[in-house]
């Protein structure tokens, strides 16, 4: 076995250049489709991970088509129905950044409210309320840090409220790269401060949102929330997922033309491989043939040889592709999948994938290239040897 | 010994059925150097192929020992081929972008050898070939000599006990010619059986040839 396996390495290397070929060719569409693969699943993991925390109802006073603010004093009408946890009223709105061009959104939040301030703990890493709600201070995403920094607005940044006031808010920390996808454009800050920039008056929110852990009771409590008011938009956690979902099955698509021209493409070095059988690898065939090999020891001899290249291909596409997604966050390719719809996102991606996904690449590349290879050969072995020779 | 019964081998093509070799007897002792002569086409060819067993015939037995390898499967086939045969081609049937010691490792890697019994039947074929000097070579950068050595070395490497040379010095100048003869006396000496195809007329009158034999038209004539 040894001796067949050196032998193996010598031919190996020697026709280094003809493997060489396949060998870069297949890596590199391993590592565009699990790119791809690795992307989807990534994205798809970081937003349902954000909207697990999501509220299940989210309510806004609407009249006409339009969105008005929303009354504070429904709040506590809706404490009141069973089964609703959590109602917070919530201040946000678009603040046009005029050098960049771009929108951020200023996010209030009721620092004193300890269901908040526990979740803001997981959003930004050592945070402290105490010492944030000192002086007027904002936390940023990561998008509108960048803007900022580009401004040269390193310690501050002054609003101009619809009042035409100046209002002056110190950048008290970054939010955590890992929820970029969703906050690299947020500012968050204290409600009061919210309220003044965005020109949302005392007694008014921008919308209400509630949680309704049981199942059982979310029907009713959904009912019930309809009957409350006639002028209200109620939307639901459902409804904000399959928002995503929609945004992403678009994006689905293109992953998927992608996923098409990746595989068209192995299919023509298949077909190539299949119909055209190289007169090297006839003639090895005939050699070995003669010097007395048995069909199935040339076909596991050339298998093994096949083998060993498209599995190096395939742990280099892995590997490579790991490195393009998760430590240089696929540049390009990102762009595809997120798109530019405000802010340019920076989001960081974290490793997703089961070993499924990495079985599923390598039933998809391994097995047909080396089918490709196996049936032609199989029909050159099993003719005569003088043919072969001839 | 190897004995030959009513051996025939018909082609067919669009052109109809060729009859390469007819109804053909013969038999070969052991330690003989048998010389077939034949124009192209007259099936010296398909007759070394049958008999080094990588052709089948259409009718007929070939002998070997008593066991006909006719009748043999693929696998009985290559045991034969890997244990007893050393086929010597008139083209150069070598790995060409490989050494030549590498070449000789193709069919000792099938056999359960160590790896300095594999050395050591590597060593003993080329001296025998008189090429042990170019082992460490590629076989494409051998002169047309030198890779004819290289093929007999390719085929004595694993001890078979008979040879096959089809239209050996086909290729090959006259020294080089010369050169084959002499070893063809070695391997003789050595014990080998040897079939050989020829339509070179430096094998008439060699005194260590035992038998000469003509092919017409696939008949022995």
């Amino acid at each position: 076995m040894l001796n067949r396996l050196n032998f193996l390495l010598i031919l190996l290397v020697t026709y280094r250049k003809k493997h060489f070929s396949i060998f870069i060719l297949s890596t590199l569409l391993i590592t565009l489709l699990s790119s791809l693969m690795f992307l989807s699943s990534s994205i798809k993991k970081d937003i349902y991970t954000t909207l697990e925390n999501q509220a299940d109802f989210t309510l806004q006073k609407y009249i006409a088509g339009r969105v008005l603010n929303t009354p504070e004093s429904w709040i506590d009408e809706f404490l009141n129905i069973e089964g609703v946890l959590n109602v917070q009223g919530r201040v946000y709105g678009m603040h046009y950044y005029e050098p960049a061009e771009q929108y951020f959104m200023i996010v209030g939040l009721d620092f004193y409210d300890t269901q908040i301030v526990k979740e803001m703990q997981e959003l930004v890493e050592n945070i402290n309320i105490d010492e944030f709600l000192e002086k007027k201070n904002m936390i940023i995403g990561s998008g509108v840090k960048k803007f900022f920094d580009k401004y040269h607005y390193f310690d501050y940044y002054s609003f101009r409220p619809p009042d035409r006031t100046i209002e002056k808010i110190y950048i008290y920390k970054k939010l955590n790269s890992a929820t970029d996808i969703v906050s690299n454009d947020m500012i968050i800050m204290d409600i009061a401060n919210a309220r003044k920039i965005l020109g949302v008056e005392d007694g008014y929110v921008s919308d209400i949102v509630l949680k309704a852990p049981s199942l059982e009771e979310r029907e009713t409590i959904l009912t019930k929330l309809k009957l409350s008011h006639f002028d209200m938009r109620i939307i639901q956690k459902s409804d904000i997922k399959k928002y995503y979902e929609n945004l992403y099955n678009y994006k689905g698509g293109i992953f998927l033309t992608l996923f098409s021209i990746v595989l068209l493409s192995f299919g023509l070095i298949l077909f190539q491989r299949y119909s055209m059988i190289s007169s090297v690898d006839a003639k090895e065939v005939a050699l070995l043939r003669l010097s007395g090999w048995k069909i199935n020891e040339v076909l596991w001899f050339k298998i093994t040889e096949n083998f060993i290249v498209i599995l190096s291909a395939y742990f280099a596409g892995i590997f490579l592709a790991y490195f393009y997604v998760y430590f240089l966050n696929a540049p390009l390719l990102k762009n595809i999948f997120l798109g530019y719809a405000n802010l340019q996102n920076s989001t960081t991606f974290s490793p997703n994938f089961t070993l499924s996904d990495l079985v599923l690449i390598f039933l998809l590349f391994v097995l047909p290239f080396l089918l490709a290879i196996l049936i032609p050969l199989w029909k050159v072995s099993i003719q005569e040897p003088s043919e072969v020779m001839r | 010994m190897i004995e030959i019964k009513n051996l025939s081998k018909r082609f067919k093509s669009e052109r109809g059925t060729f009859h390469a070799l007819k109804n053909i007897n013969l038999k070969i002792k052991q330690n003989e150097l048998l010389v077939i002569q034949g124009e192209s086409g007259s099936g010296k060819s398909t007759l070394l192929n049958i008999i080094a067993s990588i052709m089948k015939p259409t009718s007929g037995e070939v002998l070997i020992d008593g066991e006909n390898i006719v009748s043999f499967s693929d696998i009985h086939a290559s045991e034969y081929r890997k244990k007893r045969v050393g086929f010597i081609t008139q083209s150069f049937h070598l790995f060409d972008e490989l050494t030549l010691h590498d070449n000789l490792l193709a069919p000792l890697v099938i056999r359960d050898l160590t790896r300095e019994e594999i050395e050591e039947h590597i060593q003993k074929a080329l001296t025998t070939a008189n090429i042990s000097h170019k082992a460490t070579q590629r076989v494409k950068s051998l002169s047309g000599g030198e890779k004819q050595r290289s093929i007999i070395a390719r085929a004595i490497v694993n001890n078979p006990d008979i040879i096959i040379c089809d239209e050996p010095t086909a290729n090959l100048d006259h020294k080089n010619a010369l050169l084959f003869l002499e070893t063809l006396k070695l391997l003789k000496a050595d014990g080998k059986t040897i079939i050989l195809s020829t339509h070179d007329s430096l094998f008439k009158h060699q005194e260590f040839i035992d038998r000469v034999i003509s092919l017409e038209e696939g008949s022995i004539g």
